[in-house]
């Protein structure tokens, strides 16, 4: 990747009492697509509405290519937005709409003309120029939005859930375009989502946050495979998981059994969090398996099934391709690789 | 938006210039023998009381209850069967009867009073064209028909948008789970309209209380108002003999304000934002 | 079923007879002003014939010329100020958190609600106090006044329907502050703000009560020339009739005209 393009530096913001934003720290490269996933009202907003200047940092700096521009006002920012709910001009058509930044810049009229029809060819949607507003289905609105913003050819795009009002079809071919679009364009795409599918198909780093802070910062696959606390385990996915003790490195007991794993370096019998993701838990012949227990109940989901097992009081929630009844005795087994061990002090 | 919010700053400003200060001064006025064009020391008083034992002041006053209450309950009996009829009509004959209510309302004011005048002359130019006399100068009937024409569109427009608003399913909802249609009013439509109904009354019964024109000139003098008293305090007496008329004018705008106040906490109950006042 | 039909034809009986009393109430003292200003008489206790002088008078011989170019003086400039106003005012309050827009609205709607009396009465001790010589600019500051509240109230739902993040999707494209209103948020609440004006208009032209208050003893408009006029037991010339009539019909005739060029752009779009 490339250079730094943008760093928050110990960034505090309040509204109120309420801290939004707690000593937020992070730095943005240049071409990447980054994703800020959390809960709603986790702050993720509220730092993409600093980084394009409609709100103020209460502390703590915001650097823009080597500069600080906290005081800078958003029409002085090489960023523009895609807003939620689109924020297009309802008195001003598809063309109007998309050439507004340039006319704001003075640009004369042919070299509007040409970029405009450029950009809607990239949004694919050629011919729409005159078209109202209030005529334009959701996902079009969508487009025009993105072509808006990227008419002025920021360094970065920041996108506020952009496709929240889109159905799901719709909402996964949105997904593959603006990820091809970042690609192409070259820009860097900062991106809000509760929508953790949406977070790990796009991204290429994911920044989990909570209450104003952040709690994991990596790639999809990193955050998806070694989650550092209970909170981003339970957010990303589902997770099945239990108290357990670090016999000693590499083995690890719960529910009353021990295991291997992959896991090293904690205090002998240090108390643990153990995670396993629902896929990773095979399911095999009772009188083979550490585990053993009785299917409670069990939902169809397309790809595969979803079944809860009881195991001594304990629900165990297994994603399988195998179909089972309820009532019935299974074994289940976990590769050590899929066992992953979090240090209890990490509670979220 | 959170940087436009300074634009509205300067409005309380001058609110505060043109409300919160004039209040305050009026309070002072009634309570002391300050002079307002002649500023200087003065002494708090409670002798402006003393008008509250003159019996024409006292008329005034009830004059003042009775006509405002009397033109607020008739206004409200013609008026919230209109405002019901007019919102069930379809939306083209809804929408020009509606605008017609507010035409009248461009003409005039004083030509108004003054036609008003002209028609309860017994010998006026009706009794010339239509052969219809009415002998009504100097009467009771005459003013509160007087009023009623006046305000009877301010108790109309609060009622009637409220109506028009109304969601036509939860009437339906109503007779689903089995009101009748007088239940189905009684307890949903006229609960929902409370709101229009409070604008209403008090759009009605505040500029009736305080009309002084209206019965000057239909009332032949004869009936005074509250507003009348007002107006001779602040705008006759002044070079006349009583260097206090402003004071003892003040005293009686205060026990007018006191009616506003009440009235206007009502209203925002009732409707926060003041969208039934337009 | 009988009587139920029954009933309801009842009800919407009852309903058109009352709304026809109260257009007739509502509508006599018009129809009787109309009568007089084609009536061939000053004192107008009878019909003695059809007449068109008074209109003629108006524009031909000056009649009651100051009192009406100062009524249209002071609404054209106090609608010109008041819808100026109120509307970024309506704007500054809309950006409000909502508690505090809401004691914002509060407090705007006191002069509404407010007998004209008591703002009359309080217009005029504020002026005496800043020692203002009642005329003119009193009246006119007046009447920006008491017009301000409704342009606020007519422009506020506009505003509401507006999705926040307009103005910003403007700054971000590189508007400055004040244009981004200018661009973005004023041609989105036109309809509100030629409303608001309209209505400050025709609240001036009518005005009374505050004026009366505010104008001291050399300035009038209509109403208080009228006033003045009858109040010393005079009559006064069936021109103002006519004056009347003209106005009355102007501003029908520029409600109509908007209200049908409204639907004809909803049609279209």
């Amino acid at each position: 990747m490339g250079k730094k393009l943008i760093i928050m530096n110990h960034v505090t913001k309040r509204f109120g009492d309420l801290v939004v934003l707690d000593d937020f720290n992070l730095y943005i490269n240049e071409n990447e697509f980054i994703t800020l996933l959390g809960p709603s009202g986790c702050g993720k907003t509220t730092c993409l509405r600093i980084l394009g200047g409609f709100e103020t940092a209460d502390e703590g700096t915001v650097e823009f290519d080597g500069k600080i521009i906290n005081d800078l006002e958003p029409n002085q920012r090489e960023i523009n937005t895609c807003f939620q709910k689109y924020a297009l001009f309802p008195h001003l058509n598809v063309f109007d709409n998309i050439a507004f930044g340039l006319k704001i810049k003075k640009i004369d009229k042919e070299t509007i003309h040409t970029r405009v029809t450029e950009i809607l060819k990239l949004v694919k949607l050629s011919g729409f120029e005159t078209r109202a507003i209030s005529t334009l289905s959701g996902g079009q609105q969508q487009r025009v939005a993105i072509a808006r913003a990227l008419i002025n050819r920021p360094k970065v795009l920041l996108l506020d859930e952009p496709l929240g009002a889109l159905d799901l079809k719709l909402r996964q071919e949105m997904q593959y375009e603006l990820k091809e679009m970042q690609k192409e364009l070259g820009i860097t795409f900062v991106y809000v989502t509760h929508d953790q599918e949406e977070a790990l198909t796009m991204s290429d780093t994911i920044v989990i946050m909570n209450q104003g802070k952040i709690l994991q910062i990596g790639t999809p696959e990193d955050i998806y495979n070694e989650p550092n606390s209970r909170f981003v385990a339970n957010f990303i996915g589902e997770s099945n998981i239990f108290e357990g003790t670090m016999i000693s490195d590499y083995l690890v007991e719960f529910c009353g059994k021990t295991f291997e794993c992959v896991d090293k370096g904690f205090e002998a019998n240090a108390e643990v969090d153990v995670i396993i993701r629902p896929e990773d838990f095979d399911v095999i012949s009772p009188s083979k398996a550490k585990i053993v227990g009785i299917v409670d109940s069990l939902a169809f989901l397309g790809v595969h099934y979803e079944i809860n097992v009881i195991v001594e009081g304990r629900e165990y929630t297994i994603h399988t391709t195998k179909i089972r009844k309820i009532g019935d005795k299974v074994g289940l087994s976990v590769e050590p690789n899929n066992i992953h061990i979090i240090a209890r002090k990490n509670h979220a | 938006m959170r940087r436009l919010r300074p634009y509205s700053l300067p409005y309380l400003l001058w609110m505060g210039l043109f409300i919160l200060i004039p209040t305050m001064i009026l309070v002072l006025l009634a309570f002391s023998n300050l002079e307002l064009y002649n500023l200087s020391l003065f002494q708090l008083t409670l002798q402006q009381f003393r008008i509250f034992s003159q019996p024409q002041i006292l008329n005034a006053l009830w004059n003042s209850l009775k006509f405002s209450l009397l033109t607020t309950l008739i206004c409200f009996i013609l008026g919230y069967p209109i405002a019901y009829y007019l919102s069930s009509l379809k939306e083209k004959s809804r929408k020009i009867l509606m605008a017609m209510m507010i035409v009248p309302l461009w003409s005039n004011m004083l030509l108004r009073i003054i036609a008003w005048e002209k028609i309860f002359t017994p010998t006026s130019i009706i009794n010339d064209l239509l052969g219809i006399s009415f002998d009504l100068l100097g009467t009771e009937t005459g003013v509160l028909i007087g009023m009623v024409a006046m305000y009877l569109p301010f108790m109309i427009f609060p009622i009637f948008s409220v109506l028009e608003k109304m969601d036509v399913k939860l009437i339906e909802a109503a007779k689903d789970l089995g009101a009748s249609d007088l239940q189905t009013f009684a307890r949903v439509t006229f609960p929902l309209s409370s709101g229009g109904v409070v604008s209403g009354i008090i759009m009605t019964m505040l500029p009736a209380m305080t009309s002084f024109v209206l019965p000057a000139r239909i009332g032949l003098g004869r009936i005074n108002l509250i507003g009348n008293i007002i107006e001779s305090k602040f705008m006759k007496e002044v070079l006349g003999s009583s260097g206090t008329s402003i004071n003892e004018g003040s005293l009686i705008s205060l026990v007018l304000m006191v009616f506003s106040v009440i009235s206007f906490v009502m209203i925002t109950r009732a409707d926060k934002e003041g969208e039934t006042l337009i | 079923m009988m009587t139920r039909s029954f009933k309801r034809k009842a009800i919407k009986t009852t309903g058109l007879l009352l709304t026809i009393l109260a257009y007739l109430i509502i509508f006599s003292p018009i129809l009787v002003i109309f009568v007089l200003s084609i009536n061939n008489s000053t004192k107008g206790y009878s019909w003695d014939g059809f007449t068109l002088r008074w209109y003629r008078d108006l524009f031909l011989k000056d009649v009651m010329k100051e009192p009406i170019m100062n009524t249209l003086g002071v609404a054209l400039m106090s609608t010109l100020l008041a819808t100026a106003l109120g509307t970024i005012f309506a704007i500054g309050i809309n950006a409000l958190e909502k508690k505090k827009r809401v004691q914002m609205m509060v407090v705007n709607n006191i002069p509404v609600v407010n007998p004209d009396i008591v703002t009359g009465i309080s217009l005029m001790i504020v002026f005496s106090l800043l020692s203002f010589t009642l005329g003119y600019y009193t009246v006119l500051l007046a009447h920006v006044f008491f017009s301000i509240p409704y342009v606020v109230l007519s422009v506020m739902p506009r505003l509401k329907k507006l999705d926040s993040n307009l103005y910003e999707a403007a700054l971000d494209l590189g508007c400055s502050r004040f244009s981004g209103i200018f661009r973005v948020i004023i041609p989105n609440i036109s309809t509100g703000i030629l409303s608001g004006a309209l209505m400050a208009f025709t609240m001036s032209i009518d005005d009374f009560i505050i004026t009366y208050f505010t104008s001291g003893a050399e300035y009038m408009n209509v109403s208080t020339w009228l006033y003045a006029t009858i109040s010393r037991g005079r009559s006064f010339t069936p021109a103002a009739y006519a004056y009347n009539i003209i106005i009355f019909t102007v501003t029908i005739g520029i409600i109509v005209f908007i209200n049908l060029k409204r639907d004809r752009k909803e049609k279209i779009t």
